[in-house]
């Protein structure tokens, strides 16, 4: 697959205002996007996301490091390069409140370059794609916040760029607005072939949209892997055991040793052992200190993980190891 | 073609806005007038009377202008302001064309706009005062042209101030009173003025609307202090809001929020 973007080893450093303290933003990140996928850059707040979209965007210089958009440096060749690319950052903020629907539209093809004649024909398509088409007279600032954000969405798509950048564009929607934006945007990857990244803390959205994701936290990657590939990964390693009597303390002194973080909830009826294992073999250790004193097993079920608790446990760096072997 | 595409859609904005925020343009209007009433019957009632009709040519002239650079200079400024508190001027930023092309374009939009208002102004001033003012366009026009491109660069170099400064709106309060100082002071009093942005442009349309001066009177070194006025400043200030854009893209300013 050709990579859209190429970023390397990019580093940004601030200073703060009131103490001068140096706060490494973003640091050493090194990654690629391939056209046509879409990529979800999750983490923290203040983990560095929305300053990598920035640079990306060429509107932050990094201190090191490059960024390739579709094979041009985008420092060297800033203007060439932003032909590729648009975005949208602040959602409903990135538009004109009193311009029309229409008019916004308008207004950022001409900043293009575009006349007004040449975009009639796509303007005209995205308010359709949109659902906007009976609100393109309507003031910005009469529409919903919903409505706000597929504009601002529909005046990046405008440009016909190969990728386009969103920075949370889910967030402050409601659930049935977010459910829509998520499914206009994977319809634009399927019907126009763009190249998406997207900054969220929406898990959802990762989980339902991105094909890969990247976890930066304090300004570095703590990962970079497919979506299907981190559920996989968490998924066939944890563990609900459901025991029809307690434990003994010497087994839970050795479920302790053995396993850190496991979580046992006794009842005299059914008792609870939650287990994650970091290798797949670790189950024998388990079932070994079962056997100890013949601990009846009612059933074992494998858990189910969703992003969000993956997202929990790779920031947490509960999972770095199994994270260092699997890539 | 772009170029022209870019002017077209900045002018279709700056018009709709206008029409938009009407009400404040009403009493943008009316403030204007009130206070020409103000000053006209100020210069009646206290003004030496021999000298009245001079000093109104003089104030409506002198105030025309002052309220034009304001409208062009300190205008991009505001706007500049408000568009990165919206979040619209990263957008701008983005935009292939280059930030300051969308500048350039806003600030010729904007002039186009106030002087079709600045024009309208002007005539109700002459009716109200009774002074019918020269109006030899073919003299005035040249001089306007070039007085109003070392405005641009006055403005180019306000708009790179607005983006890295958050609390520039102080210094936009003041600089109102600095563009009436270069507009109300004659030449004569301060003759280095004349290397000043618009200064000397200011006086010689007085030169032509009062005194009724002809384009063929003018000294030939008076066009080339123009023509030197626009160019430097219309490349200073540029070169400065490129410093500035650099600048806020380093420490990352480009959005206020």
């Amino acid at each position: 697959m050709e990579p859209v973007i190429e970023v390397k080893s990019l580093r940004k450093t601030y200073k703060k205002r009131k103490t001068k303290e140096l706060i490494q933003a973003v640091s050493d990140v090194t990654f690629s996007v391939n056209r046509g996928e879409i990529v979800g850059l999750l983490g923290p707040n203040g983990a560095g996301k929305t300053t990598t979209i920035k640079m990306i965007c060429g509107l932050l210089i990094p201190d090191s490091g490059t960024i390739t958009i579709n094979g041009q440096n985008n420092q060297k060749k800033r203007l060439k390069s932003l032909r590729h690319i648009s975005a949208v950052l602040e959602g409903n903020r990135n538009l004109y409140w009193r311009l029309t629907v229409r008019e916004n539209l308008e207004y950022f093809a001409g900043n293009r370059g575009e006349s007004k004649k040449d975009v009639a024909n796509r303007i005209d398509e995205l308010l359709v794609k949109f659902h906007l088409k009976d609100k393109e007279k309507e003031l910005v600032n009469r529409l919903s916040r919903g409505m706000q954000q597929k504009l601002a969405i529909a005046v990046a798509m405008l440009a016909e760029s190969d990728v386009i950048l969103l920075d949370e564009p889910t967030l402050g929607l409601d659930v049935e607005t977010g459910y829509e934006v998520r499914e206009l945007l994977r319809e634009i990857v399927q019907e126009y072939d763009r190249t998406i990244i997207i900054s969220t803390h929406d898990m959802d959205v990762v989980q339902d949209l991105c094909d890969r994701t990247i976890i930066v936290n304090k300004g570095k990657i703590v990962t970079d892997d497919k979506v299907e590939n981190l559920l996989r990964l968490f998924e066939v390693r944890s563990y609900t055991i459901s025991l029809s009597a307690l434990l003994s303390e010497k087994q839970q002194i050795l479920l302790d040793q053995k396993f850190p973080d496991y979580k046992y909830t006794p009842d005299t009826i059914g008792s609870k052992l939650e287990i994650d294992l970091a290798k797949s073999e670790e189950i024998y250790d388990l079932f070994d200190i079962l056997k100890m004193n013949m601990t009846p097993v009612e059933s074992i079920d494998r858990g189910t993980i969703n992003f969000e608790q993956i997202f929990m446990k790779i920031v947490k760096g509960e999972q770095q190891n199994v994270l260092v072997q699997s890539s | 073609m772009s170029w022209f595409n870019l002017l077209k859609a900045n002018l279709r904005k700056e018009y709709l806005e206008m029409k938009r925020y009407l009400p404040n343009t009403i009493a943008m209007v009316l403030t204007f007038y009130i206070l020409f009433i103000g000053m006209f019957f100020g210069i009646q009632i206290i003004g030496d009377p021999t000298t009245q009709d001079i000093n109104i040519q003089f104030t409506i002239v002198n105030y025309i202008f002052w309220f034009f650079a304001m409208m062009t200079v300190n205008a991009i400024g505001w706007q500049i302001t408000n568009e990165a508190m919206r979040g619209t001027l990263e957008q701008l930023s983005m935009s292939p064309m280059g930030i300051w092309k969308i500048m350039l374009m806003r600030l010729i939009a904007s002039t186009v706009i106030n002087f079709i208002m600045i024009i309208a102004l002007l005539y109700l001033s002459m009716f109200t005062s009774g002074q019918w003012l020269n109006i030899d366009v073919g003299t005035i026009l040249p001089i306007l042209i070039l007085t109003i491109i070392s405005m641009f660069g006055l403005g180019f170099i306000i708009a790179g101030l607005s983006i890295i400064l958050k609390q520039v709106q102080a210094f936009l309060q003041i600089l109102q009173f600095i563009l009436a100082g270069l507009t109300f002071v004659p030449l004569s009093v301060a003759p280095f003025l004349a290397f000043f942005p618009f200064v000397k442009g200011v006086d010689l349309v007085r030169a032509v609307m009062i005194e009724g001066v002809t384009f063929t009177q003018i000294p030939m070194v008076d066009f080339l202090i123009l023509g030197f006025n626009a160019i430097f400043y219309f490349v200073i200030g540029l070169l400065f809001f490129f410093y500035c854009e650099r600048f806020a893209m380093n420490k990352g300013l480009l959005a206020h929020y």
